[in-house]
C-alpha cells in the first residue's frame, strides 16, 4: 500500500501526535501498554483513559458524526492506529464495544438502536460484554443450544455462555440465541442485546492460565429483554454474528500487532540484561521474532489495504493475518522465556507476571480464541482455495 | 531385581498415583502445598529411596529400572516426584558417587527411608547450568572449612534437613579440579533458608534460595573428604538426574496424551466428536509419536548408562528430547482442549505450566546441546588419535 502522506494526512498525524504528547501524560503515561482486551489490569485508570480519549474526539473516529465519531476516512483511522500504537496508551477498557458490537449495530442496528446505544459507547457510559461461545459450541458456534423465546413484548433467555471477556465489568451482553429450534444449525438464531442487572442474568468468573480471572462464564435463567432488542432480522443472528467476527479478526488485530514490535524490543533488553546476548541460538530466535513482528505488521496493513476494497477479501486476510499472528507469538512467548532465563519461572505473590511471562502465558490462548488456527486453515482450504469437505469420519 | 518384583513395585506405584495423587492435583496446584498423608504413604512405598543401593536401605533400583518407575511418577503432578527426587537424585548421588563408605552407611540409610530430606546445592545466582562459574567459596581454617555464598532455586530447600553444597575451594585451579562439596545441616550456624519462591508451575514443589554466611563444618563432612572431587561428582550425579527427569518427562507426556484423547472423543463439534477432524488427529498422531521417541529412547539410554557404555551423551539426548517433546505435547494438549485448555482447574493448562520447568533445570536445553556436540567432537578428535 502507498504510505506517503498527502499534506492534509500529514496535518492530521500532527493533531494525533500532538494530542498525545499533550494528554498521555501523568497516571496514564505511567500505566503504558498496560492491560488487554480480556485483562481488567488498572482497570479504573484504563476506563478514564478511554473518557480522555472520548473527550478528545478520538474514540470510534470511523463512526458518523451523530452517533458521536468523527465520520474519519479509513487511512485517518490507520494513521490514528500507528500513532496509538507508537504512543503505546493504556489498553482501552471498553474496546468490547468499541471495536466489537459498535460496528455492528452500524452494519445492522435499527436507526433507534444505533442511536440509543452507539453515543453511550463513544462516552464510555455502556461496557459491553460477548456471549458467543457456549462450553459446548466454541469455534463451532453454530452448534450453541442457548435459547430464546418470545413471551408477549419480550424475550426470555435461558443457557450458558463462556469465555466472556471482562464480563464481570459489563452492564449489557450482546447474546447469541437459538430462536427457531426447528430450523437447521446456521438458521434460527438471533443476536440479542441483555441487561446484566436482573435477577436471570449470572456472571461467574473463571481464572485463567495467567491466574487472572477476566474471563466468565455467564448463566441465563429466564433472563429477559425487550422484544426490540434483537440486532437484525430474527432467526439471521448468523449472518449478524459473523458479521462481528470479521470486524474482530479485521481492525483489532493491526493495533495488537503493533504491540509485538515494542514486546521483541524488550525480549532482547532482557538477553542484554540477563548477558546472553551471546547465545547464538538466543539470537537467531530474537531476529525470528523480529523478522515475525514486521510481518504482522505488514499482515496488518495489507488488511487495512483489503478494508479499502483494494487486494483480497477482507475476511480472508483477517484470516491469513490471524494464523501467522497467533502462532509466530506463540513461539515469541518460548522465546521471550529463554531471554529471561531461569528467573522466567518465578512469579510475584499473587501470581503477578512480568510482561513477558504474560506474553508466555497469554499468547496461547490466541491460536484458540477468535477460532482456532485449525479452524482458519479449513476455512481458508475450503472456502478460498476451493478444497474439497474433510471427509465426514465414518 | 527380579522381572516380577520390578513389575509389581512399578504397578503398585502405578496404582497409588492415579487413584490417590491424581484426585489432589488441582487442591495441590491451587494451595502450592502437599498433603502430609500422601507425604507419609510415599515413604512407606519406599519411594524416597528407589534409586539407592539396597545395601544403604533403598531399593536399588538401576537406571534402567528407575525409569520405568519414573515414568509413573511422571503421570500426575511433578510436585509428587519432587518430595523425594533430590533424596534419589542429584543429593542422594552426591553421596553415593563421592561419598566415603562411612558416609554412605551414615546418611544414605536416612535418605532411602525419607527420615531425612536433602537438597543439592549447585545452582547459585551466577552459576545456573554451568558448575563451573560458582561463586560460593570454602576456605581451610584448622580442621575445619569456612563457606560463604548463596543457592539459588534449592529443590526442597524449606524442608531440607542437609544440603550438598557445592563450593570453591581452590581458586587457582580449573573448575574440574577446584570444586567440593559439603554436607551441610540445616541447624548450622550460618546457614539460613528464605523465603519459598513463587514460581509459574509445579506448584507444591518447593524451591528456595539457601544463603551461607561464615559456615564452619568439620573437614569430615566433604563428601569424600577428598578437595577438588566435586566438579566430578557433581557431573555424575547430574548425568543419573537428567535419565530421572528425561523419564519424568515421558510420564507427563502420556498423561497428557490420555487428556488429550479423552477430550476429543467428549467434545463434540457440528454433531459429532472433533476427535474425528483429521488436523485434531494429527495434533493426536505427532504427540503419541513425540512420546514414544522419548520413551525408548529414555529407556535405550538407561540400558547404556547401566551397562557403564555411556554415561553422558544418552542422558543428555534423553533429556534434552524428552523435556522438549512434553513441551510440544503440552501445547497440543492446550491447543486440542481449546478455550477449556486455558482455563484453571483443567488437568492440560496446568501441564502447560508446569512443563516449562524440565527445559531449564538439571541443565537447560541450550547447555545439553552444547553436551551432545561437544561429546561428538571430542569422541571424533580421539578417534583420530
Amino acid at each position: 500500500m502507498d504510505l506517503s502522506l498527502s499534506p492534509a494526512l500529514r496535518e492530521f498525524q500532527d493533531e494525533v501526535r500532538t494530542w498525545f504528547a499533550e494528554h498521555l501524560v501523568g497516571e496514564f503515561a505511567r500505566h503504558r501498554g498496560v492491560g488487554f482486551s480480556w485483562d481488567d489490569a488498572a482497570w479504573d485508570v484504563r476506563v478514564a483513559w478511554d473518557r480522555e480519549l472520548s473527550a478528545g474526539g478520538w474514540l470510534c473516529l470511523g463512526w458518523p458524526k451523530e452517533y458521536g465519531g468523527r465520520d474519519a476516512s479509513i487511512d485517518e483511522q490507520l494513521i490514528f492506529q500507528l500513532e496509538y500504537a507508537r504512543a503505546n496508551p493504556p489498553y482501552r477498557a471498553t474496546a468490547s464495544g468499541q471495536d466489537l458490537l459498535g460496528p455492528t449495530l452500524l452494519a445492522f442496528g435499527s436507526p433507534g438502536q444505533k442511536s440509543r446505544f452507539l453515543p453511550r459507547i463513544v462516552s464510555v457510559e455502556d461496557f459491553w460484554g460477548q456471549g458467543f461461545s457456549e462450553p459446548g459450541a466454541g469455534s463451532d458456534l453454530a452448534g450453541l443450544r442457548t435459547r430464546a423465546y418470545r413471551d408477549g413484548d419480550e424475550w426470555v433467555i435461558d443457557g450458558q455462555k463462556v469465555w466472556t471477556s471482562v464480563g464481570a465489568r459489563a452492564n449489557w451482553m450482546y447474546v447469541l440465541c437459538r430462536t427457531d429450534p426447528d430450523a437447521p444449525r446456521h438458521r434460527g438464531l438471533s443476536l440479542l442485546m441483555v441487561p446484566v442487572d436482573q435477577p436471570g442474568v449470572d456472571v461467574r468468573p473463571i481464572r485463567n492460565i495467567v491466574g487472572g480471572a477476566e474471563f466468565c462464564e455467564v448463566f441465563y435463567t429466564g433472563a429477559r429483554t425487550p422484544a426490540d432488542m434483537v440486532i437484525g432480522p430474527v432467526n439471521q443472528g448468523w449472518q449478524v454474528a459473523m458479521g462481528t467476527l470479521g470486524t474482530e479478526r479485521g481492525t483489532t488485530l493491526l493495533a495488537e500487532h503493533l504491540r509485538t514490535k515494542r514486546e521483541v524490543d524488550e525480549m532482547i533488553e532482557a538477553a542484554r540484561a540477563g548477558r546472553r546476548t551471546h547465545q547464538p541460538v538466543l539470537r537467531r530466535d530474537l531476529a525470528q521474532a523480529w523478522s515475525d513482528a514486521r510481518i504482522m505488521e505488514w499482515n496488518a496493513l495489507r488488511l487495512m489495504t483489503a478494508i479499502k476494497g483494494q487486494g483480497i477479501d477482507p475476511i480472508v486476510q483477517a484470516s491469513i493475518s490471524k494464523v501467522f499472528a497467533s502462532e509466530a507469538h506463540i513461539r515469541m512467548g518460548e522465546t521471550a522465556m529463554r531471554a529471561e532465563g531461569a528467573t522466567s519461572e518465578l512469579v510475584g505473590a499473587g501470581y503477578e507476571l512480568d510482561r513477558l511471562q504474560q506474553v508466555f502465558l497469554a499468547s496461547r490462548a490466541e491460536s484458540i480464541y477468535g477460532g482456532t488456527t485449525q479452524i482458519q486453515l479449513n476455512v481458508l482450504g475450503e472456502r478460498t482455495l476451493g478444497l474439497p469437505r474433510e471427509p465426514r469420519p465414518s | 531385581m527380579q522381572t516380577a518384583e520390578l513389575e509389581e513395585i512399578v504397578s503398585s506405584v502405578r496404582r497409588f498415583v492415579r487413584e490417590a495423587v491424581v484426585p489432589l492435583e488441582a487442591q495441590i496446584d491451587e494451595t502450592d502445598d502437599f498433603p502430609p498423608e500422601v507425604v507419609k504413604q510415599a515413604k512407606e512405598m519406599g519411594l524416597y529411596g528407589f534409586a539407592i543401593p539396597e545395601a544403604y536401605g533403598g531399593l536399588g533400583l538401576s537406571a534402567w529400572e528407575e525409569v520405568q518407575l519414573v515414568f509413573e511418577l511422571g503421570y500426575t503432578t511433578p510436585a509428587f516426584r519432587s518430595l523425594f527426587g533430590t533424596n534419589n537424585g542429584i543429593a542422594g548421588h552426591t553421596l553415593l558417587e563421592g561419598g566415603t563408605e562411612q558416609q554412605k552407611q551414615t546418611y544414605l540409610p536416612k535418605l532411602a527411608s525419607g527420615e531425612w530430606v536433602a537438597s543439592f546445592g549447585l545452582t547459585e545466582p551466577e552459576a545456573g547450568s554451568d558448575p563451573a562459574s560458582l561463586q560460593t567459596t570454602a576456605v581451610r581454617d584448622g580442621a575445619d572449612w569456612v563457606i560463604d555464598g548463596s543457592k539459588r532455586y534449592i529443590t526442597n530447600a524449606p524442608v531440607a534437613d542437609v544440603f550438598m553444597i557445592f563450593a570453591r575451594t581452590s581458586p587457582d585451579v580449573p573448575a574440574s579440579r577446584g570444586v567440593s562439596v559439603f554436607m551441610v545441616a540445616r541447624d548450622a550456624p550460618g546457614l539460613s533458608v528464605g523465603p519459598r519462591d513463587h514460581k509459574m508451575g509445579q506448584a507444591g514443589a518447593w524451591t528456595a534460595d539457601v544463603y551461607l554466611d561464615h559456615v564452619r563444618v568439620p573437614h569430615h563432612a566433604m563428601v569424600g573428604e577428598q578437595e577438588g572431587a566435586g566438579y566430578v561428582t557433581a557431573m555424575k550425579s547430574l548425568a543419573h538426574g537428567r535419565l530421572h527427569i528425561a523419564a519424568l518427562c515421558v510420564g507427563m507426556a502420556q498423561r497428557l496424551v490420555k487428556e488429550s484423547v479423552d477430550y476429543a472423543r467428549g467434545r463434540e463439534q457440528g454433531g459429532q466428536p472433533i476427535a474425528g477432524f483429521q488436523l485434531i488427529q494429527a495434533m493426536l498422531a505427532d504427540s503419541q509419536t513425540d512420546t514414544m521417541a522419548a520413551r525408548a529412547l529414555v529407556l535405550d539410554a538407561a540400558q547404556r548408562f547401566d551397562d557403564g557404555t555411556d554415561r553422558k551423551l544418552g542422558p543428555a539426548t534423553s533429556k534434552y528430547f524428552a523435556s522438549e517433546a512434553v513441551g510440544r505435547v503440552a501445547d497440543r494438549a492446550v491447543q486440542i482442549h481449546g478455550g477449556a485448555g486455558y482455563m484453571r482447574g483443567i488437568a492440560a493448562e496446568r501441564f502447560y505450566r508446569d512443563a516449562r520447568l524440565f527445559r531449564i533445570y538439571e541443565g537447560t536445553s541450550q547447555i545439553q546441546q552444547l553436551v551432545i556436540a561437544r561429546q561428538l567432537i571430542n569422541a571424533s578428535r580421539s578417534e583420530e588419535g
